[in-house]
């Protein structure tokens, strides 16, 4: 007996996930509630019988959370595997649902969280930095716009990819065109970010030597700026990055070290914002 | 600058949002409202001053431009960045006669942003705490087969958890901020060892927020050039962002296409060997 989902019933279970996916957060089940309530409309929609209903949505019961946003590309391949359970198929139960939602959600949180939050986000955040300089709300709201539209459409687009394409979807992300697409969008964001350091972080030093006149004659700053404009900052950034990455630091032991650097550069006379009142 | 009540309530309720786990949704409550630099319109709205709030926003937004929350693990909790953060930012600057589009205000408002962002983890945890008496209620649905208070335990219970926690801190920080912010300026004056740390480690701060972006997109050390060459563009030719965003998606669209070809040499290469072996 063929079964098919409704466009009423998909429609309404992705924007049950696009926005209710994290609304109820623990730290427990994480997204496994926003996951139900994607899962709910489709289940009405295939089965009457109330068994069969609460045999399918204890499948879903079970522990989720991933990238959400790239993420609804699972929800999307659970969708139609769902239909094809309701139809019938005995290949389809719970274990192969729950094994591919639980070894899905661990690639597609890291692709995710590189991609999407780590690197298109900062990209039209740094262009509507670059828009907002001065303090126009120009950039603001060219980013408002342009990302919810991206985040919207493109999540509309992977639930129903993941709907009729099923596993075959993922291969697009971990394929060799998906990994060409990810190393061009790094070496993009890598230069974006680049230039949004320039652009907003000053990390500039007050240090200078003075002759027997009291006339300085060597200016730190402007020594180093000789050599590459903007060192100091590049330096530091570098700095940060080898902590974390390399000695493995958590970001916010990075914040407080800089602390330690500040205080210490300000006793120093390396570091002094200059402020009166 | 003072804020009202009325303002501080408007400024709670975009707490709610925006936070990480918010009542807007990720894409559009923490992804969006949750960025300081819409955080930072948001407030120039409320608060009647648009410029201080965007170039505020700026400021913050550098910090926290790759916020990745792995596993729900969060160092900063952006709607206090934005909605703590920001408008009591825009206080102290005022309060200080500072030009929200110095170098010394963008570090003021660094400073703020970041201390009032790692604090306010707290309130992440907070909410993600509550929300397990909800999860709860869910469970005992699940059991009964009442499916539809499934949307009351994900959608509507939560605003509890953010009354709570998001709502009413935002509430008292904004309101009692203020007289705050005087009272440090009168303590700690501007030329002391206190304020001259505080402005420096809002200079340095921003290089921790890059360096948690180069984490994800530098897997080896010529990974580097990229991001030095944007650098270059921006502090070395005087290229502005939206032009360098150009020059840098034409480098993308270069590297995929060699890409490409390399992946279609491969599959050429591939058909040959099979030929040999049928020989």
């Amino acid at each position: 007996m063929e079964k098919k989902l409704s466009k009423k019933a998909l429609t309404k279970s992705f924007h049950n996930w696009f926005y209710g996916h994290l609304t109820c957060f623990s730290q427990e089940h994480m997204q496994t509630f926003g996951y139900l309530c994607s899962m709910l409309p489709l289940v009405e929609d295939l089965y009457d019988n109330e068994d069969d209903k609460a045999k399918a949505m204890n499948t879903y019961t079970a522990f989720f959370n991933t990238e959400p946003q790239l993420g609804t590309l699972i929800v999307g391949i659970t969708a139609g595997l769902e239909e094809a359970r309701a139809g019938g198929a005995e290949d389809v139960d719970d274990e192969t649902i729950n094994g591919l939602r639980a070894g899905l959600m661990g690639p597609i949180a890291g692709i995710g969280d590189s991609l999407v939050v780590g690197t298109v986000i900062p990209i039209l955040l740094g262009i509507a930095m670059g828009m907002s300089t001065g303090g126009s709300p120009l950039g603001a709201i060219f980013y408002i716009i342009v990302w919810n539209l991206f985040a919207y459409l493109g999540m509309r687009f992977l639930y129903f990819k993941g709907y009729s394409l099923g596993t075959k979807a993922v291969e697009f992300l971990i394929g060799a065109q998906g990994d060409a697409i990810r190393d061009s969008v790094s070496i993009l964001g890598g230069m974006v970010i680049g230039a949004v350091s320039a652009t907003w972080v000053s990390v500039t030093t007050s240090m200078q030597l003075l002759n027997e006149a009291g006339e300085p004659y060597l200016v730190l700053q402007d020594k180093l700026n000789e050599v590459f404009p903007g060192l100091l900052t590049a330096i530091f950034v570098i700095a940060c990055w080898f902590l974390m990455a390399k000695k493995r630091m958590s970001p916010i032991k990075v914040m407080l070290l800089l602390v330690v650097v500040a205080f210490i550069g300000v006793l120093v006379g390396f570091f002094n914002p200059g402020l009166v009142y | 600058m003072t804020i009202s009540w009325l303002q501080a309530a408007l400024l709670g309720l975009f707490a709610c949002l925006s936070s990480m786990p918010g009542m807007g949704g990720s894409s559009v409550g923490n992804y969006t409202f949750g960025r300081p630099l819409i955080g930072g319109f948001i407030c120039g709205l409320i608060l009647g001053d648009m410029k201080t709030g965007i170039l505020v926003g700026c400021a913050m937004q550098v910090v926290y431009i790759a916020l990745v929350t792995p596993g729900g693990t969060v160092s900063a909790d952006v709607r206090a960045v934005s909605y703590i953060g920001i408008p009591l930012a825009m206080v102290a600057l005022k309060s200080y006669g500072l030009e929200a589009t110095s170098t010394e205000g963008a570090a003021l408002a660094t400073s703020f942003g970041a201390m009032v962002g790692t604090l306010g983890t707290v309130l992440f945890y907070g909410t993600a705490t509550i929300n397990l008496a909800w999860q709860h209620i869910g469970w005992q649905a699940v059991e009964k087969r009442d499916y539809h208070k499934l949307y009351v335990v994900d959608m509507v219970l939560p605003w509890i958890s953010h009354f709570i926690c998001s709502f009413i801190p935002t509430l008292i920080m904004c309101k009692m901020g203020t007289s705050v912010v005087e009272l440090i300026k009168t303590t700690l004056p501007m030329d002391g060892i206190a304020m001259k740390t505080l402005f420096t480690v809002g200079s340095l701060l921003p290089c921790v927020g890059i360096a948690i972006l180069l984490k994800q997109i530098v897997k080896q050390v010529t990974d580097f050039i990229p991001y030095l060459f944007g650098f270059t563009l921006a502090a070395s030719m005087g290229i502005n962002l939206v032009s360098a965003t150009v020059i840098a998606g034409m480098f993308a669209v270069i590297n995929y296409k060699i890409k490409m070809l390399s992946v279609s040499k491969a599959a050429v290469a591939g058909g040959y060997d099979d030929d040999e072996e049928d020989i």
